[in-house]
């Protein structure tokens, strides 16, 4: 497999030959941070465009086709005209905390974003305790939600941000017991050690087999509703709290919620595909080394993308299939459901790792 | 909730879970039914029974079948038709009563075809056009029935009841040509066309006539 | 002065900054907020030390957990606004103060009075420093030695006091 490390290595010797150190990493600092700003804009385009054609396709509509060829750049449309909206200041709000829930949304985002394995060697945040980091970073989004809703001082947003709220403290339970279940069959959090291991060893979700399939299920649900998608959108539920704890807000304050909200949905599927479907790594069947050698010359980057988009396909096709839960019925599933059912399953993850039942 | 429910019920609603998806799935790979109006325009057929505007067809030879009986304007909840009509004297010094012109106001129109229900001639009818766009109120009052047109002559019509019904035909027969000559000369004179409604004796005509006709249709 | 101590003094500056802010707003949801970027500062500084495992506790446990739970706590019972200020009285004024200065003191005495492990904070401390995970998985779950399952299991003994509490107090009603 082709190491990004040897693209990174070279801008680094190469930055180093001519500034400081300190520079040289202050630099390198800022190309990052354009690469991550870059591929989120670009992604969230890709990810509403995807979003909308999607479901379009399963309601037997065409969707977006007005604007270029398919309607290709209507997202880029819309984006050009939310940048030029005007933001609102309203009466009586805490307009502090109005304008800065946005950025709290969107700076939890990108730092989950930036935890994202791409290729191998190509990883922006690593530590050792990779996963732990990206649940920490992804709690912070909640403030924001609650501070909008709060903020806004709209009946509508603070019953919205309540409701987001609960359902997102109560599905991370089960989503970091999923995860939890899957470091049992790592042994590692560190999102490059686990691709590594992947790539070496086959992709969890063969090597875990039923629970790790199980806990597949159980995140892909737990992660729709952790990004406030149908069918668990009831904080925005549109029908009867108008746009929930976004409602006040316009312009790009606005879009940020929106870039938010894909991006969020990317991350999920992307975590997904790096702890259970591999990651980078490629898709090899033991015993075919014509196959697997194949399939190694295709790059990692592909591989994860593609592993994502797939993801993000099922969650779309989860989306748009199912109505809207009610509130009890939302957390009812979370309490009596998932719930004790990813516990028993980190029980039947560790029973089968100590016993060596997995591949 | 019961320990017995849970399972069961937990199994249920993955089952049902899953033929939802199956549902939607199917409906990804259908063709997608969307008209992509502007471009199509040409080819674009809309369904059969949309109704777009009342017409009142004609045949080859500019003949209708309106016969002036004014049921359709009476049966309009929102007055949008009116029948003008005049009362012309046939050959055999029977009155007759003759479409002059009939009047459509596509923009009080509520589609609801108790027009076309009412009708005893099946003359009129919703076609399928749908860009009605105007932009003067006014042009929205059309003309249904074209200059120059006069009523068809029952014989086409009854020609298939013939052996049924002979007794519609032969007393239909001598009123038609009648009813059709008048007709191309009242039309220059359209707009004085109200001639004083002849009373009494003109009004039973068109319902003899009524009543005669329903019996052709249910023969056929 | 090298990166290290200038990232230092931005994060010091950045905690004491909200820290004041935090307890001289007049608004309860703003001072949640404030707290909400000290403990962000917190974190910044673990992290700074190549700490991660403490740095990620920090945003998950702090600012993801408990501002979260203040956050509720506020907007399930304060008023929108609560402009309400109470005025305090001379004595309550005279015994923060008393406290404030004790507090400062005691603190003051411990930073003095402490030897820490190096003055000189070098560079090369940063990843040393950082405990692999498995290492601290297993001293916090070993009743041996070095084990810390004593203290761990006191803690899980106090959140399920809270949560008998919690259902009591709901039970009342």
């Amino acid at each position: 497999m082709f190491d990004f490390k040897v693209v990174t290595n070279w801008i680094d010797t190469l930055l180093l030959s001519f500034l400081p150190g300190w520079a040289a990493t202050l630099v390198e600092c800022v190309l990052v941070a354009l690469a991550i700003i870059t591929l989120y804009a670009v992604f969230a385009i890709i990810l509403i465009y995807m979003e909308r054609k999607i479901c379009a396709f399963f309601q037997c509509r065409l969707g977006p086709n007005r604007v270029g060829k398919w309607g290709s750049i209507q997202v880029l449309a819309d984006v050009l005209k939310m940048l030029t909206k005007e933001i609102i200041d309203m009466k009586n709000v805490d307009r502090l905390l109005h304008k800065m829930a946005p950025f709290l949304v969107i700076v939890a985002s990108m730092l989950t974003f930036a935890c994202l394995p791409w290729n191998k060697g190509a990883e922006v945040l690593d530590f050792n305790i990779g996963i732990f980091f990206f649940l920490a970073a992804g709690s912070i989004g909640v403030v924001g939600i609650l501070l909008a809703g709060w903020s806004s001082n709209n009946k509508y947003a603070l019953i919205g941000a309540m409701r987001s709220g609960a359902q997102i403290i109560s599905y991370e339970v089960s989503i970091g017991l999923v995860m939890l279940t899957m470091i049992v069959l790592t042994g590692t959090m560190s999102f490059s050690e686990i691709c590594q291991q992947q790539a070496d060893l086959g992709w969890n979700i063969f090597r875990g087999h039923i629970p790790a399939v199980l806990c597949f299920i159980i995140y892909l649900i737990a992660g729709n509703a952790e990004c406030n998608r149908g069918p668990f959108d009831m904080p925005e539920a549109e029908s009867e709290l108008t746009a929930g704890y976004h409602v006040e807000y316009s312009g790009m304050h606005f879009g940020f919620y929106y870039l938010a909200e894909y991006l969020n949905l990317f991350i999920c599927a992307g975590i997904a595909s790096t702890i259970f479907l591999g990651g980078w790594a490629p898709f090899h069947i033991p015993g075919l080394d014509g196959f697997n050698h194949v399939m190694d010359y295709i790059p990692g980057a592909v591989w994860m993308l593609g592993k994502t988009f797939f993801v993000v396909f099922l969650l779309m096709w989860i989306r748009w299939t199912f109505p809207r839960l009610r509130i009890d019925q939302l957390l009812a599933l979370e309490w009596k459901y998932l719930m004790p059912m990813s516990l028993v399953l980190l029980v039947l993850m560790a029973i089968c790792v100590s016993l060596g039942l997995t591949f | 909730m019961s320990n017995n429910n849970y399972f069961s019920g937990l199994f249920f609603g993955i089952k049902s879970l899953l033929i939802g998806l199956g549902v939607t799935m199917k409906e990804f790979f259908t063709r997608k039914i969307t008209e992509q109006y502007p471009e199509n325009r040409k080819e674009l057929k809309m369904f059969d029974r949309f109704r777009g505007r009342l017409i009142m067809p004609h045949n080859e030879n500019n003949e209708h079948k309106c016969i002036g009986c004014g049921l359709c304007q009476m049966a309009c909840p929102n007055g949008s038709i009116k029948v003008t009509t005049e009362m012309l004297e046939a050959e055999d010094g029977k009155k007759k009563r003759s479409l002059v012109k009939y009047e459509y106001d596509l923009g009080c129109c509520m589609f609801c075809e108790l027009c076309i229900t009412a009708c005893p001639q099946g003359a009129i009818e919703f076609c399928t056009d749908f860009e009605n766009a105007v932009f003067d109120r006014a042009k929205l009052v059309q003309q249904l029935n074209k200059p120059g047109s006069k009523v068809a002559e029952k014989k086409p019509v009854a020609k298939p009841v013939a052996p049924a019904a002979a007794k519609p035909v032969t007393e239909a027969k001598p009123v038609a040509p009648a009813a059709a000559e008048p007709a191309t000369e009242a039309k220059p004179a359209a707009p004085a066309a109200a001639k004083p409604a002849a009373p009494a004796e003109s009004a039973e005509a068109p319902v003899e006539k009524k009543e005669s006709n329903p019996e052709t249709p249910a023969a056929v | 002065m090298n990166t290290e101590s200038i990232v230092f003094l931005v994060l010091a500056f950045f905690v004491a900054l909200f820290s004041v802010l935090s307890v001289t707003t007049k608004r309860i949801i703003r001072a949640a907020t404030y707290l909400l970027f000290v403990l962000f500062g917190t974190a910044g500084l673990y992290f700074l030390l190549g700490y991660t495992f403490l740095g990620a506790v920090q945003i998950m446990v702090y600012a993801g957990g408990i501002v979260v739970l203040y956050i509720f706590a506020i907007m399930l019972t304060g008023k929108t606004g609560d402009a309400k200020q109470h005025t305090l009285t001379v004595g309550k004024r005279a015994a923060a103060l008393v406290a404030a200065l004790v507090g400062a003191g005691l603190l003051m005495f411990v930073i003095i009075t402490h030897q820490f492990v190096s003055q000189q904070l070098g560079a090369d401390i940063t990843n040393e420093s950082a405990a692999p995970i498995s290492q601290i998985g297993s001293s916090l779950l070993n009743a041996g030695e070095e084990g810390n399952l004593l203290p761990f299991e006191a803690v899980s003994v106090l959140l399920l006091a809270c949560i008998i509490g919690g259902l009591i107090i709901a039970r009342k009603r």
